[in-house]
């Protein structure tokens, strides 16, 4: 079987180089039907839109045709970069954004292993159900939840006053060396347990053959999970960080929004929070899409290199 | 004699004894650590709603003492007599059912296939169709572009401005591309030497067998649909017979919020006394309709898990 | 190869489906389209009464709920108008919203006023069709009339919803800016008449160390709220202490507005708070508390006091009363710097600009003209009472010498918001051109504010309070409110959308936002670096720009609104 999987390959390599053909074009008939009308689906409704970038390089208003409005050039991405606090909300934003990340995946993957673990199917399904419960919660209850828990008298403080390893309540919210991981956790906290539901379901696709050989190899536990389960779950793993860190320019405005006061906001604001305060709010539709060109510009780069990165190590690619 | 029958005996028994005695305590200490670990995890996860649902049946008036924890102070059915007070939202439920069935669906199968076609190594698109796909991830072409392009296909107040404009995701193409690619290439191959086109072999071998991924799918769509308000509010605000149940409660948190928090008042503009003495309690609303809203959409899940668990034998497929 | 053909088939046919799926969605829209727009065209059969039946879409800029199908106030107007509404109101984003309805022009036929529309030319001119088809109306605005034009192109597009008095208010109720402090804390210190600033915290200094808790929660002595737009327990205070009215950031004096926040005058409060916090008067969480949290704080019955507006912890307030802990609830204190100075936190109710009802382009001319006539009736007296008071008999009853009172019952049904829905029109009349004052029978136009119906709703507790006082009502521990200056408030100014005036303004506010909690929690020998440093940024700022946008439109009300 390996032998014919890899003739296949040698053989389809130069097949690529090939010209498209109208005899090839007729060979792939079903394929094309089942896929150009989509692409013309998704050509119309994400792509034909983006003629509105072109306010980023006007004056917009929305009461006006195109035709009436003002060109200014980059007026509005000189605002963005121009601003004193851009580099600090620029650097707010990747920073949670990479702690998200990096939390995010490690915890699910974590989680999902553990899950992996539970025999009983009852239980397993009784804790993924209920793990993945405050991913139905607003970020308004969550962050709700945040607040009282740090507060002088809330859970966090009475422990570790009862554990005695402070002598008096920690103000977590006035500092902003506390901010980033606050954030972090509580993503954690809301998201850890819908997070794995995506790893649960490739886990699900592992060929139970391969453990029943690792079992007869006497394989321990630990030796399973490294060499059968996480590999079996690695494509999805790479394919989803690919895509995540394409998304890195997105920390999200809601969380930072809530929990965020005048004392921590030289690291609490984000990129999308700026964007709200100076476009939105202002009726500045232009400055937002020109924020919203710039991340796409950086997001889409970072896609690219990452993709190369797991080319280069042979990984799973999106491309 | 003796000696030698008893002497191998002790030996030979510390032979089988050991790793016994190892793989005993070793799998109890990790089920042990394993079951400590998920309790925490579910007490720590399963908090959060609890607490909405105990906030949800205690007297509003009362709720804002703060200190609600596990159990009501003051009881209460009031927070839900409010919500299903307009009887706007039980047709708004239909809607919202309507729409999240009609999705899924569209989802399921348009995605499924598209995904299909793009796993195909030998499709001479796959490349460029692939990037259009996952671009659209890293871009948003803006609000009003997007409006204006409802309003040209004549979607604005209709029903099919929640279907149409998302029956497929990028993101959840690539993770059902993913999955398929974790299937034996031979299935196909065999099916093609047969005779079979990518069609049947889609629909016969490539669907079936994408079960766990796509009860995953499944779930990520019709939870985001269920839970989506925004379409509601920009496409079809106008009609009430179009509103969705996501977006009448957004109606009630917001109009339980606006009661006492008017900007406009706070600048000083005269208000009634009515109007200041009205009491209205956004924290309470806010968990009754976080219960309301998400009750429903999470009965779907358990009916999803079998497929993740279960799992599929694809060796014996193979065989 | 026949299997292939047949999935081909297949193919073709769902793609057919779906094709046809997309088809009938865009003919199924253009059915309803026109079935709407039909929809004012089948009024032509008069019904009994005579009067034609009409429909008026209209959109309300705020959250709000849908009044029942048969709410019996909106049920009256049909009845006797022919006027239905069909509202739509806000829940959402208000920028995003009104985006899309400007870029697509898409407008009901009535809606609340906001600048982008108007900036949109959303609306019609109405001054002509009021001088011609609502007489009453006219008289309604006779003096206001130069007030509602708009400062750019002299045209009236809106109907003000508040701010138009025929007589002073009965005025037993304050909603609005003051230091606040708990009743027990005078009461403890027997009563005594709060002026200034030093006295007010000597007071809660005092009466913390007397009791570090209350009922077994630790005393907290000053609480200031700055969470997301609820910031004026942070910015607002100092304006007043030196005696000026509420005109948001600036302070207008002899004519010309200048911000004040980098001021001497607001450094003297700040560095009083920076002394408080030092001595442990100051919440050390005050400044990372969300609005809930901060409730919770008020309503446990532990705060001394703090500034903020009424109605912002109005729900808290309510707590303690359902507990009947009356003491713990609050008096409004109008504090000033020294005994000389006049306190101005009370003001004459100023004319509500940019709120209230426009009628938009996309209304017909004669559907215009119906809604002003609609709206010329519903300004009359009769329908006025209907509107506060409710139906006589039902809502409220009359006594002997003619005054309006409600019984217990109708006084709690009007708190409860499931019974307004059915009961009340507050969707259309919170935002239409309304009397305020007195009716001409001397009635109040506010029912809560009517005398008898205050003292009727006044504890054991606050009777004694008020008493030792000589006072009738918690408002008479403010000064009367002198006239306005023509041009106030300056805080209804609008800062046009994206100009360097209202950036400017917005950069301010960050600013505030981020130096003065880290000056008020500074060490008071630090206190003095902090403040330079926070006045040295501001400085950095364009303020100008911020304060002649203000001047500019103070100065364009004086010229316009005093020629009668």
């Amino acid at each position: 079987m390996d032998q014919t999987l890899k003739e296949d390959r040698a053989v389809r390599k130069p097949r690529k180089v090939k010209k498209i053909t109208w005899s090839l074009i007729k060979d792939q008939s079903q394929l094309i039907y089942m896929s150009v009308p989509l692409l013309a689906y998704i050509i119309l409704f994400a792509y034909v839109p983006i003629w509105g970038w072109t306010m980023a390089f006007q004056d917009y208003k929305p009461a006006r045709d195109f035709s009436e409005q003002k060109w200014v050039g980059f007026k509005h991405f000189e605002f963005l970069f121009k601003d004193d606090s851009f580099l600090q909300v620029l650097r707010n934003t990747l920073a949670m954004s990479v702690i998200n990340l990096i939390l995010g995946f490690t915890t699910a993957i974590i989680l999902a292993l553990l899950l992996n673990e539970i025999k009983k199917v009852f239980w397993k399904r009784t804790v993924q159900t209920i793990s993945y419960l405050p991913h139905f919660l607003s970020w308004i209850i969550v962050t709700g939840i945040v607040a009282t828990s740090l507060a002088s008298d809330g859970i966090i403080n009475d422990l570790l006053m009862k554990l005695h390893l402070i002598n008096e309540p920690i103000q977590w919210l006035s500092e902003g060396k506390y901010f980033w991981g606050i954030v972090g956790a509580s993503h954690v906290w809301k998201e850890v347990g819908w997070n794995t539901i995506i790893y649960l379901a490739a886990m699900a696709s592992i060929d139970p053959a391969l453990y029943e050989a690792a079992d007869i190899d006497g394989a321990s536990r630990y030796r399973k999970m490294f060499h059968v389960t996480l590999p079996g779950i690695k494509s999805t793993i790479v394919i989803l960080l690919i895509m995540q860190v394409g998304h890195i320019l997105e920390a999200g405005f809601e969380i930072q929004y809530l929990l965020g006061n005048g004392l921590i906001v030289d690291w609490s604001q984000t990129i999308d929070i700026f964007v709200l305060k100076y476009g939105l709010a202002q009726g500045n539709y232009s400055l937002a899409t020109a924020a919203g060109i710039f991340k796409t510009v950086v997001s889409v780069t970072l896609l690219l290199i990452a993709n190369g990165v797991a080319k280069r190590l042979g990984e799973e690619r999106l491309l | 004699m003796a000696n030698q029958t008893v002497s191998p005996g002790p030996a030979s028994a510390a032979a089988v004894t050991r790793p016994v005695g190892k793989r005993s305590v070793e799998p109890i200490l990790f089920n042990t650590f394993n079951a400590l670990f998920m309790l925490c995890l579910v007490i720590v996860t399963l908090y959060p709603f609890l607490n909405t649902i105990v906030v949800s049946f205690n007297a509003g008036n009362d709720t804002i003492r703060g200190g609600i924890y596990l159990w009501p102070r003051e009881f209460t059915w009031q927070n839900y007599k409010a919500v299903f007070a307009s009887g706007y939202i039980y047709d708004a439920f239909w809607v919202s059912v309507a729409r999240t069935v009609l999705s899924t669906l569209l989802n399921l199968g348009l995605t499924t296939m598209l995904a299909y076609t793009l796993s195909r190594r030998e499709y001479v698109f796959r490349k460029p169709i692939t990037l259009v796909f996952i671009l659209t991830m890293y871009f948003n072409a803006g609000l009003i572009p997007g409006y204006f392009l409802m309003k040209e296909l004549h979607l604005i107040n209709t029903f099919w401005v929640y279907v149409i404009p998302s029956m497929i995701s990028a993101f959840n193409m690539i993770v059902i591309r993913t999955y398929i690619g974790t299937i034996p290439e031979s299935l196909v191959e065999s099916a093609k030497i047969d005779g079979a086109g990518d069609f049947k072999i889609f629909v016969r071998i490539i669907f079936p067998l994408c079960k766990p991924v796509l009860a995953t799918i499944a779930l990520f769509v019709a939870v985001g649909a269920w839970n989506t308000w925004f379409d509601a509010f920009i496409y079809t605000s106008s009609r009430q017979e179009l509103s969705t149940m996501q977006y009448e409660l957004m109606k009630l948190i917001s109009s339980s919020m606006n009661a006492n928090n008017n900007p406009a008042v706070a600048a000083g503009a005269g208000i009634t006394q009515e109007a200041a003495q009205s009491m209205v309690t956004p924290i309470s609303i806010r968990a009754a309709v976080t219960v309301v809203a998400s009750v429903p959409i999470l009965l779907v899940y358990p009916f999803m898990q079998k497929y993740f668990v279960v799992g599929l034998n694809v060796g014996s497929v193979k065989e | 190869m026949g299997g292939k053909k047949r999935s081909v088939f297949r193919l073709s046919l769902m793609l057919l489906l779906s094709l046809g799926l997309v088809l009938s969605a865009c003919g199924g829209n253009n059915k309803e389209a026109a079935k709407s727009g039909n929809n004012e065209q089948v009024s032509g059969e008069n019904s009994e009464n005579g009067v034609e039946p009409f429909e008026i879409s209209v959109f309300i800029g705020e959250a709000g709920q849908q009044p029942t199908p048969d709410n019996k106030i909106y049920k009256l107007i049909k009845e006797k108008t022919g006027a239905s509404f069909k509202f739509e109101f806000l829940a959402g984003d208000i920028d995003q919203k009104l985006g899309v309805m400007i870029a697509g022009g898409d407008y009901p036929d009535m809606m609340t006023d906001n600048q982008k529309l108007k900036a949109a030319g959303a609306f019609i001119p109405l001054e002509d069709l009021i001088e011609e088809h609502a007489p009453n109306l006219k008289k309604h605005y006779e003096k206001y009339w130069n007030m509602m034009r708009d400062p750019n192109d002299n045209h009236i597009y809106t109907l003000p919803n508040y701010g138009v008095y025929n007589s002073d208010p009965d005025s037993t109720w304050y909603s609005g800016p003051a230091f606040w402090i708990q009743k027990d804390v005078l009461a403890e210190a027997g009563y005594p008449r709060v002026k200034t600033l030093d006295q007010y915290f000597d007071l809660i200094k005092e009466y913390k160390e007397k009791h570090p808790d209350i009922d077994g929660t630790p005393t907290i002595g000053f609480e200031i709220l700055n969470y997301d737009w609820r910031n004026w327990g942070l910015f607002n205070a100092p304006q007043h202490l030196i005696g000026h009215p509420n005109d948001g950031g600036v302070v207008v004096k002899d004519g010309v507005a200048e911000i004040f926040a980098d001021k001497d005058y607001a450094k003297r409060y700040y560095q009083k708070l920076n002394e408080m916090n030092a001595a442990g008067v100051v919440d050390k969480e005050t400044f990372t508390q969300n609005y809930d949290q901060y409730m919770a704080k008020i309503s446990s019955g532990a705060v001394l006091g703090m500034f903020d507006q009424h109605w912002n912890f109005q729900s808290a307030e309510d707590a303690l009363t359902t507990q009947k802990r009356f003491e713990r609830q609050y008096v409004g204190l109008p504090l000033v710097y020294d005994e000389s100075i006049r306190d101005h936190y009370k003001d004459r109710p100023a004319l509500n600009l940019d709120n209230g009802f426009g009628i938009t382009v996309n209304a017909s001319e004669e559907q215009a003209i119906r809604i002003l006539k609609l709206l010329d009736t519903l300004i009359q007296e009769d329908w006025q009472k209907i509107f506060t008071w409710g139906i006589e008999g039902e809502d409220y009853i009359v006594n002997e010498e003619g005054r309006f009172m409600k019984t217990q019952e109708q006084r709690d049904a009007f708190t409860d918001g499931t019974w307004k829905l059915a009961n009340k029109a507050d969707a259309f009349y919170g935002r239409a051109p309304k009397m305020q004052g007195k009716f001409s029978d001397g009635n109040s136009t506010d029912a809560a504010a009517q005398p008898e119906e205050y003292q009727a709703g006044l504890e054991e507790y606050d009777k004694n309070f008020l008493a030792q006082y000589g006072f009738n009502s918690y408002v008479d521990f403010f000064s009367e409110a002198p006239e306005n200056e023509v041009a106030y408030p300056a805080w209804s100014v609008d800062l046009v959308d994206s100009s360097e005036a209202k950036i400017v303004n917005t950069k301010q506010n960050e600013l505030s936002t981020k130096y003065l909690p880290k000056a008020i929690l500074a060490k008071p020998d630090e206190f003095e670096s902090v403040w330079n440093e926070y006045v040295s940024e501001i400085r950095k700022l364009s303020i100008k720009a911020y304060e002649d946008r203000i001047n500019e439109v103070l100065q364009w009300r004086r010229d316009t609104w005093t020629v009668k």
